[in-house]
């Protein structure tokens, strides 16, 4: 077992690197977002409705993208072979792909969340009690991501990744109903104001622990493997 | 004590349909070992267990001094890798990727990039998905001696290469090492690509390694002799005989350990020694593969 420090200026260049090859794909997508919000913000239901889905879209789209093109092509390119012949343990290029995944998710996630929570608390037509709603579903949209993320590192495996994504899409699904029809939910979110409620709360928490404990997990599954190529 | 680059002591690695057995190897600081073997054969699993991507069950590895794969980071610092298998990102320019392997190798030799992509005739600015792939593979090359390892591992390099990428990548390859003074360990399942460069020889077949030698006693200690035999002589048992074929009053004879006294003990035997051939790598290869398969090997 390899205990040896890890190399922080390695991780940083891998993580640039993931950067360098998906900047282009993050503006687009940033920009499709702007487009959601400005549906969001226009007036009229469907619009409303159209920008939402396509908030939505875009934002899990992003989070598919990444695990795709920078875990598992960089197997199916077998780029990764060139990776790994550079001075990097597999602790490093875990931590890389995490950190560089959740950085560059996290850039258009955010912009989209904090433009969403301006969108609704900006416009009169919109009740301000969707904010929390709002959270727990990006932050939803989060941990499939790193559900996706985790898979594809783990198992290296398009068709693995593939039912991570189909899995968590179906999740989603059914975690939309359950959440628009938690009573604590359901009876705020049309309201004028902002109520973080103990549901809310702890749906919040409870998304946040299981991103941890994803992480968590594919550490300890990465630090089982022997064969990395 | 001499300076062993690689030292393999009873590795072994254990697949549901294929083992790596208890592999013993010594590269020699210096020198350029040929690692040849038929597809499958498990030269790909031995360099990746040497780079410390593939972790043995069994035996101890040490490379430049570290123990792997545990000190992987530290060996592969000095080990420049290029397999077959090992592409470069398409949407990225050569200099991209000079650039970024700079960042990482303090010793990265700038002057001598530049020379390497003049002589493999590579433009830096060109996306390495405009490449072919003879150029993808000295495109690879580059990134692996600018850093100017200590060794350098070249998992069959020339594989799936057309003849005349082969002859460009093998030539460029060639006129490198030639002014170099560099540890290579070479793979190939062709061996008239290793022969061309090592001066080292190593043999593996089905997991196990079956034969090693520097190259020139390979080519002196393995000949084919041609006999006429009279059809009540029986041939004398010589030690090193690989192979021997009779038909009628001819005989050929395959042996790994020729010398002089060999054909002296034929003529005494009443046989004629019409010729001692030479043979060439990929003869003495399939020679001992196939002696091994058939549990000839003296």
């Amino acid at each position: 077992m390899n205990t040896a420090p890890m190399d922080s200026k390695m991780i940083r260049r891998l993580v640039l690197k993931d950067w360098y090859f998906q900047r282009k794909a993050m503006l687009v997508y940033l920009a499709a977002g702007a487009l959601a919000l400005a549906l969001v913000a226009n007036s009229g239901e469907g619009s409303f409705f159209a920008g939402s889905i396509l908030l939505i879209t875009v934002l899990i789209t992003v989070g598919i993208h990444l695990a795709m093109a920078t875990v598992v092509e960089e197997r199916k390119d077998q780029t990764l072979a060139f990776v790994m012949s550079l001075p990097v343990s597999a602790k490093e290029y875990t931590t890389a792909k995490i950190l560089a995944n959740l950085l560059i998710f996290l850039f258009p996630w955010l912009a989209l969340l904090v433009g969403s929570f301006a969108v609704i608390a900006s416009r009169t037509a919109l009740p301000d009690g969707l904010i929390p709603f709002t959270a727990i579903v990006l932050l939803e949209i989060f941990a499939s991501s790193v559900l996706i993320l985790s898979v594809a590192l783990v198992s290296e495996s398009q068709n693995w990744t593939i039912g991570a994504i189909v899995f968590g899409n179906l999740f989603f699904q059914g975690f939309l109903y359950f959440v628009s029809h938690l009573p604590d939910i359901a009876q705020t979110m049309n309201g004028p104001r902002i109520v973080w409620s103990p549901a809310a709360i702890n749906l919040l928490v409870a998304e946040l622990t299981a991103i941890a404990l994803l992480v968590g997990l594919t550490f300890w599954l990465q630090s089982r493997k022997t064969d990395f190529l | 004590m001499t300076d062993l680059a690689v030292h393999f002591a009873g590795v072994g690695k254990t697949y549901p349909h294929f083992t790596l057995e208890e592999i013993d190897l010594e590269l020699v600081v210096g020198s350029i070992m040929g690692f040849i073997g038929a597809n499958g054969a498990g030269k790909s699993t031995t360099l990746r267990i040497l780079m410390g991507l593939v972790h043995q069950d069994r035996g101890n590895v040490r490379v430049l001094g570290h123990s792997m794969p545990g000190s992987q980071v530290a060996a592969k610092r000095d080990i420049g890798f290029v397999s077959e298998d090992l592409r470069l990102y398409k949407a990225a320019t050569l200099a991209w990727h000079m650039a970024f392997v700079r960042s990482i190798y303090p010793e990265w030799d700038a002057a001598y990039a530049l020379d390497l992509a003049r002589r493999f005739d590579l433009k830096p600015e060109q996306k390495i998905k405009g490449l072919s792939h003879g150029q993808r593979v000295k495109a690879a090359l580059l990134l692996a001696l600018a850093r100017r390892p200590r060794l350098l591992v070249l998992d069959e390099p020339t594989t799936g290469l057309d003849p005349v990428a082969r002859h460009e990548v093998l030539g460029a390859l060639t006129e490198v090492l030639a002014d170099e003074h560099r540890t290579v360990l070479f793979s190939s399942h062709n061996t008239l690509d290793v022969e061309q460069i090592s001066d080292q020889i190593t043999f593996i077949d089905r997991g196990r390694i079956i034969d090693s030698d520097d190259k020139e006693s390979f080519l002196d200690r393995w000949r084919r002799v041609r006999l006429e035999v009279p059809t009540n002589v029986t041939l004398p048992a010589v030690p090193g005989t690989v192979d021997s074929t009779r038909s009628g009053r001819l005989a050929i004879v395959t042996t790994n350990r020729f010398e002089p006294r060999l054909t002296a003990a034929y003529q005494a035997a009443g046989a004629t020694v019409f010729a001692v051939e030479p043979m060439t790598l990929e003869e003495i290869f399939v020679a001992d593969v196939r002696s091994r398969r058939e549990g000839k090997a003296a």
